[in-house]
This record gives C-alpha cells, sequence and structure tokens, in this order.
C-alpha cells in the first residue's frame, strides 16, 4: 500500500543502527562489564588487557575464518553443516603428510586444499544442481570427513608442525604484538567485505539469497553462484584448518569440531539473516569476537567452563528470535 | 432497524500510524444480493475485508451483522458469526485432500475421532450441489489454478457461511474459467448467501453486482446500483478525475521484422511460427495452459526449444540461458511479479540495476552515486510512488512494483521485451499508466510482446495478436479486426 509505505522513515533510526551492528553493542557491554566485574573482584584489570584481548582474538581467529564461507552461504540461503569436518580433515590429512609421509610443505597445502575443494564440489554439486536439501547433502559430507579423518589418523594426535608453517599462527608482527593470524582473518573480511557490497558478484549473491526466482529471472546464473559458495566455503575452512594447526601446533580429530555451528551463531549475532539476502558479512567476524570475549570474560569469573555450552545457546536463541522479531515487525 | 440490510458499516476508521486507512466509512449492504466494492490500490478494500474478517480491529465504529452490533477480534470470531473470506492468494494445504481442505480448521468428530466418513458425505454434497467437477480424494496439490479457487470457496460455504468476501477471486482465472465461478458465485447467492465481491475488472462488477460501493484514499465515494452508473462513470469514481480512455493505445514507429519464430517445438508447443516486427506491440492471447509463458521460455533461453529456429535481426540464435538472450537485447517481465520479477527484500535502486549493473560500476566497483543517480532517472521518469529509492520494494503496491520491473528492463534497454501477464492485479489508474509506457516503449523502436488473458487490453493495446490453443498456433488477427468473438472462437 502506497499510503503506508509513505510513512516508513528512509532514514536509519537508532534503533536500527543498534540492530545492523548488534555484535558490535554487544562486545562493548561485555568490555564494560567485564572490566568493571574484574575491577570489583580482583581490584585490578585483569580483563582489558592487551595481552587478555590478544587471546581473544587469537581464539576467533580460526573460526572466523571458518565462518565467512558459512556467512556467504547464509546470504545465498544455504548453509554447511560439514565445514567443522573439513577442517578436521584437511588439517589431519596435512599432518599425516608433512610429517609421517615426509612431504614439502608447499605440496602438502595442495592437497589439503584439493581434498577442501572436493568436499565443497560435492555439497555444491548436490544442492544447487541435483536439489539434495543442503541440511541432508552437507550432513553426509560431515560425517565422510569425519570418518575419513579418524580412520587416517586412528584418532591418535599428532603433534609439533613444521616450522614452515609455524607463522600462520604463532608469529606476531607490528613489533611482535600482533599476532599473524588475526592480521589474517581481518584480511579475509576485509577481501569479502568489499565483494560483497562493492562488486556485481556480490550483489548478485544478495539477490539469489533474496530471491532464487527473481535472481533467475534477472539473468543471474543461480544455480553457479549457489555452487561458487561451497566451493568457497570449502576454500575458507581448509585455510582455517592450516591455521588452526599452525596455531594449536598439532593436529587431532577433535579440531574444528562445532564449527559450522559456532559459525551460524557468528554470523546471526554479526547480523546477517536467517532467511538469506541481508546482512554485512563483516558483522560475522564481530560476532565470533563477541563469543570469545563472552567465553572469555565467563573464564576469568571462575565461571564453570561446561556452562559455555549453555551460554552459547542461550545466545542463538535470543539472537535468532531477535532476528525473526525484527522481520515480523516489518512485514 | 431496516431488514433488507443484513450488513451494516457504521462510521468505520481504522488508523495505522501515520495514515487514516478508512475514514468514516458507513456502508449497507442488502441481505441475498453481490455487492460489489471497488477503488484502487491503496484506497481500503483490503482494510475493509479485513475489519469485516476480524483480522483488524476499527478504531472507531460499529460493525452491524442482523441488526446487531457486533465486534469480532479474531478471524475466528468473524467466522463464527457467518462471515468468511476467501482470499486473493490460494490458502490451502496443497498435501491434502480436497475434501480434508474443506474441512480445515472445522474437523468434524464422531465419538472424539476424526469422522472421515462424515466430512467426505459432506464434502461430496457439496460438491454435487454446486454441479463441479472435482473429485473430493484429489490432492490438492494436483488442480489447477481454477478448481483450487473453488475449492477455497467451497472451504468457505461450509462454515454455514451467510456472508461470503470475495477478494479478487479472478485474477487468476481465464476466461472459460470464470463463466464457471460467476455460476457459482450466482448459485450462492440464490441460495440466500450474501456475497461482497472485490475485484479489478470491472466487467464482473457490472456482470454479477446488484450494488457497488466505491472506497477511495480511505474513504467511502457512493454506493449505488450498477444499473445506475457506466463503465467510464465508475472508473471517474474510483480515480476521482477524468481517466480519459482506458486504452490510450497509440501506433508505434513500426521497422523491419526484428524476431522471427520458424516451427518451434517444446513440451506442450507444437510448430509455431510468427514474426514480429521492431516497434510492434504483438498480443498472445490463449487460456491459461495454452503454452504462452512456455514459448516464451523457449524464445528466451529458460527452456530448450525440441525443434524449430529463432533469429532475431535476421540472424539465427541458439541462447543456452537466459543471460544469453539478456544479451543480446531480449527481456521478460515475468508473470509472477512478486516471486520471479522482484526481490521483495531489496530496494527499489537496487532491484532497478540488478539485470544491468555494468551501468553503475566504476573500474569495476559499484558507484553508490551514480547508482543513486541513475536508478533515480529512472524512477521518476516511470513515476515509481515510493518514499526513497532504499525502500524495499515490498513496501510499495502492485502497480507501483510493476513499475519498478519495467524499469529494471528499460534500465538494461532492452530492444525486444516480452511483458507476461503485465497488469494483473494491477488498478485502473497504474493500468493506464502501464499502456503509456507500452506506448512509449514501442515509439522509441522497442518490441514489445505482450501475453495476457484480458482480451480488452489485447484489443486495445496490440497491433497484431496470436492466438493460442493447448500449445498449438490457432490463428493471428489485425487489431482493425480482431474482437473478443473471434478471438474466442479461435482459442476453443
Amino acid at each position: 500500500m502506497s499510503t503506508k509505505a509513505t510513512t516508513l522513515n528512509s532514514k536509519k533510526s537508532v534503533g536500527a543502527l543498534v540492530k545492523d551492528w548488534m555484535s558490535l553493542v554487544g562486545i562493548a557491554i561485555l568490555i564494560v562489564v567485564f572490566s568493571i566485574i574484574s575491577y570489583v573482584k580482583f581490584g585490578a584489570q585483569y580483563f582489558l588487557t592487551w595481552s587478555n584481548w590478544k587471546n581473544i582474538l587469537l581464539q576467533s581467529s580460526t573460526v572466523a575464518i571458518v565462518a565467512l564461507g558459512q556467512s556467504i552461504m547464509l546470504l545465498t540461503g544455504n548453509f554447511d553443516l560439514s565445514l567443522g569436518r573439513m577442517v578436521c580433515l584437511t588439517s589431519c590429512v596435512g599432518a599425516i603428510l608433512m610429517k609421517n609421509v615426509g612431504m614439502s610443505t608447499g605440496l602438502a597445502i595442495l592437497i589439503m586444499f584439493a581434498i577442501g575443494l572436493a568436499v565443497g564440489a560435492v555439497n555444491g554439486f548436490m544442492v544447487s544442481y541435483v536439489g539434495v536439501p543442503a541440511m541432508i547433502a552437507t550432513l553426509g559430507t560431515q560425517y565422510i570427513c569425519y570418518g575419513l579423518a579418524k580412520l587416517l589418523t586412528q584418532a591418535v594426535p599428532i603433534a609439533n608442525m613444521p616450522d614452515s608453517i609455524s607463522f600462520l599462527g604463532r608469529d606476531y608482527i607490528f613489533g611482535g604484538v600482533f599476532p599473524v593470524c588475526v592480521l589474517l582473518m581481518i584480511i579475509v573480511y576485509a577481501i569479502a567485505q568489499f565483494v560483497t557490497s562493492k562488486t556485481r558478484v556480490g550483489r548478485n549473491l544478495y539477490a539469489v539469497g533474496g530471491s532464487r526466482e527473481a535472481a533467475f529471472f534477472s539473468g543471474i546464473n543461480v544455480k553457479a553462484y549457489q555452487f561458487g559458495t561451497f566451493l568457497l566455503g570449502s576454500v575458507l575452512a581448509t585455510f582455517g584448518g592450516l591455521v588452526l594447526m599452525s596455531r594449536l601446533n598439532s593436529v587431532a580429530v577433535t579440531n574444528g569440531q562445532n564449527y559450522e555451528f559456532d559459525a551460524v551463531i557468528g554470523s546471526i549475532i554479526g547480523g546477517v539473516s536467517l532467511a538469506g539476502g541481508k546482512g554485512r558479512v563483516i558483522g560475522t567476524m564481530f560476532g565470533c569476537i563477541f563469543l570469545n570475549t563472552l567465553f572469555n570474560g565467563f573464564s576469568q569469573m571462575g565461571v564453570d567452563p561446561f556452562v559455555q555450552d549453555v551460554l552459547k545457546g542461550v545466545v542463538l536463541v535470543l539472537a535468532v528470535t531477535l532476528d525473526v522479531a525484527s522481520n515480523k515487525k516489518k512485514s | 432497524m431496516d431488514n433488507n440490510y443484513i450488513l451494516t458499516l457504521k462510521n468505520i476508521t481504522k488508523e495505522f500510524p501515520g495514515v487514516k486507512a478508512l475514514d468514516d466509512v458507513t456502508i449497507n449492504i442488502e441481505r441475498g444480493t453481490i455487492h460489489g466494492l471497488v477503488g484502487e490500490n491503496g484506497a481500503g478494500k483490503s482494510t475493509l475485508i479485513k475489519v469485516l474478517a476480524g483480522i483488524y480491529q476499527p478504531n472507531k465504529g460499529e460493525i452491524i451483522l442482523d441488526g446487531k452490533p457486533c465486534r469480532f477480534n479474531s478471524p475466528i470470531e468473524a467466522r463464527r458469526a457467518g462471515i468468511s473470506v476467501v482470499h486473493q492468494e490460494i490458502k490451502l494445504a496443497e498435501p491434502l485432500s480436497v475434501a480434508e481442505n474443506m474441512f480445515l480448521g472445522n474437523v468434524q468428530l464422531k465419538n472424539g475421532l476424526v469422522d472421515w466418513k462424515g466430512m467426505r458425505r459432506r464434502a461430496w454434497e457439496i460438491v454435487e450441489d454446486l454441479g463441479m467437477d472435482i473429485d473430493i480424494n484429489a490432492q490438492v496439490s494436483s488442480l489447477t489454478v481454477a478448481k483450487k479457487q473453488i475449492v477455497e470457496i467451497m472451504h468457505a460455504i461450509n462454515n454455514n457461511s451467510r456472508i461470503l468476501i470475495m477478494d479478487e477471486p479472478s485474477a487468476v482465472l481465464t476466461d472459460r474459467e470464470l463463466e464457471v465461478m460467476f455460476r457459482i458465485v450466482k448459485q450462492l447467492r440464490d441460495k440466500g448467501i450474501t456475497i461482497i465481491y472485490i475485484s479489478h475488472r470491472l466487467d464482473e462488477i457490472f456482470g454479477l453486482c446488484s450494488n457497488v460501493s466505491v472506497l477511495r484514499d480511505g474513504c467511502h465515494i457512493d454506493t449505488i446500483p450498477v444499473a445506475s452508473v457506466d463503465r467510464q462513470g465508475l472508473i471517474n469514481m474510483m480515480v476521482g478525475r477524468e481517466m480519459g480512455q482506458e486504452y490510450p493505445k497509440e501506433v508505434g514507429n513500426v521497422g523491419g521484422t526484428i524476431l522471427e519464430v520458424k516451427n518451434l517445438s517444446r513440451g506442450i508447443l507444437q510448430d509455431i511460427s510468427f514474426e514480429v516486427k521492431s516497434g510492434e506491440v504483438f498480443g498472445i492471447s490463449g487460456l491459461v495452459g495454452a503454452g504462452r509463458t512456455e514459448l516464451a521460455r523457449a524464445i528466451l533461453g529458460i527452456d530448450k526449444p525440441e525443434s524449430g529456429e529463432v533469429y532475431v535481426r535476421g540472424k539465427k540464435v541458439h541462447y543456452r540461458t537466459f543471460a544469453d538472450a539478456i544479451r543480446d537485447g531480449l527481456g521478460l517481465i515475468p508473470e509472477d511479479r512478486k516471486l520471479q520479477g522482484l526481490v521483495q527484500i531489496m530496494s527499489v535502486k537496487r532491484n532497478t540495476t540488478l539485470v544491468n549493473m555494468k551501468r553503475v560500476l566504476r573500474a569495476g566497483v559499484i558507484s553508490s552515486s551514480l547508482e543513486e543517480k541513475l536508478s533515480k532517472e529512472y524512477a521518476d521518469k516511470l513515476h515509481v510512488v515510493t518514499p526513497s529509492m532504499e525502500t524495499e520494494v515490498q513496501y510499495l503496491s502492485g502497480g507501483n512494483q510493476q513499475k519498478v520491473v519495467i524499469a529494471k528492463w528499460l534500465f538494461q534497454n532492452s530492444e525486444i521485451l516480452f511483458l507476461d501477464e503485465p497488469t494483473r492485479g494491477i488498478d485502473v489508474g497504474a493500468k493506464a499508466e502501464i499502456y503509456r509506457l507500452i506506448n512509449r516503449m514501442a515509439k522509441e523502436g522497442k518490441t514489445i510482446i505482450m501475453i495476457s488473458s484480458e482480451m480488452p487490453e489485447l484489443l486495445g493495446m496490440c497491433d497484431r495478436i496470436m492466438v493460442m490453443h493447448e500449445g498449438h498456433k490457432m490463428g493471428e488477427l489485425n487489431a482493425a479486426e480482431a474482437t473478443q468473438e473471434k478471438i474466442m472462437a479461435l482459442c476453443s
């Protein structure tokens, strides 16, 4: 109704801005709350220190890199449950090749990416060309990846990664204070944010997520775009796996466990709509940092680590409720 | 209390933040009649229906049903009082059977268990009573749109409705299906059910209704017997000004043949051949299911033709995808504006530039200022009414949404444009604007191929009309010789 539309204000209200940048607002609130608690409880500031924040960012970096792929898939109306186990499989294969086979690091990394891409291609093919629901297709590959990783390693952790990859996860730059992997996270997000907001490819991704049919009738190759996002997701998962094996300096079948769900939670807190077609990918990075800030703060407070999963669930449900409620209000 | 009136709306006012959707509306509805309700989009028809159906509660005024004031706090209360609505969009449970759908929300019990036998018998009685050829055990998803609509109506009357509100039931029906529905509507009236009938198609108002109420900008303009007004008069009441001609046909800038289709076959399409000249408005008529949309899809590379050839500008083409056809200067305004035409959650600006983003790129990067400027130009040119270019198209009226779809293809500068049901569900004012746009495009030498189920529209706007039936081309008529009867004779 045109009369109704004219009453909608085109300028963004404060409320809308807060909703758009929910993750940043959340981080700010956590900082204030935890710094005060730290001061009250310990009489000194342990929370708002660079060494603590280095930790938060370090822990966020690998999951955030994987979450980027997930949030781009969410943008196009898909998701990938196999991402976490892809992290696991590719890093296990990498470790075996580097450590047990003695292959050169470069070639081993190449093979890691080839395996990741193969899994992504299977997911993408099944979902976009065959029409298997994303949930089923990627649940299947999730088990395949996990099973293969256990088979190959016999579930025995592999420690001490080659020095040639240590810079990815364990080195610091800018005078030895800033972790390389955090910089890597920022770089991939900066590129992704630019591409999704400023290029034709990015706009088409939003169109595909907004309405596959309308995108198709605008001449966009919807299937290729969907396929592409699965490939991208697998590349980022492999990259995340590589950084993770370097950061932990070891590989185990638990690597990357639940990353796909943490990625969804991070994306939604970051403002990417579950329904597709809306949100900014950069928000996902802040969403992942928000989660790690929350857990870091609670550990400092001495909260039982097992409570963390409960909290994660609460945060997810709250974020989705907000997302759904705000969409409902509009329509 | 005048017993002639089954329903009286008295001084109904409904306000939304910042908008008076209904302003002091008073309408009397006579018992056992078909009462028309007309007005442009945004006139308040939908709000009025929602007030009657208990979806909205009025801020002021009262509803008097059978002499008793009532207040409906929910749709269930309205239904209990005997008011049912057949909505514009079909809302049936597709995987369930016809009989099951007829008892949705009204399941009959026997000894505490669902009485399937009784419900099926009752469903069968209703179907028989209406003289319909519908299998009550058929799955609803297997029915045609027309039959689904009839299931909706049966669902409504199965509720022992005394008042049936029909919101543009004809929007998706072809002329022949309409006849069946009209017959049913008249039967229901003869059974004593009062019907409130909303339609943009004025022929139906004149053919069915005894009285008609006109709404404009939330106000009740008048309620009059249809016999006391003519078509033009009714249109003038709706828009509040002299409308001028309904179909303002002007001759385009006609040149040589630009599109030629030879012996095209695919699916139901059998051996279709035709030619279209540049600057021509070429109509394709036929019933739903005649293969009109399929023909457009086969030409545009969406579906692959099984045999036959397509020539564009004299050159044989093989479009492998729709994108190929777009690059070659073809375009399609699809039949389902909401789902296919626009990304509803995207802004007016972004929808406008979606097909031809190249025009807003600077060194490969989207230039926001350029995009804003260019899309605004097109929105202004097409008189798109929108609060801003950033408004999501889902908040625009149907007519304005369709203008954005057209803007999108003008922005792409397509030479040959297929329009599939371009004015479906759009009010008279916006329709006339779309017709003028078609004229303007033809004047600029663009070729328009218009698929429509509304014969008057094709007769009024096209240079030539091709008639299709069950995938075959039945004939071609020049504007000068074409009449509704001739088209009907060809498509049956």
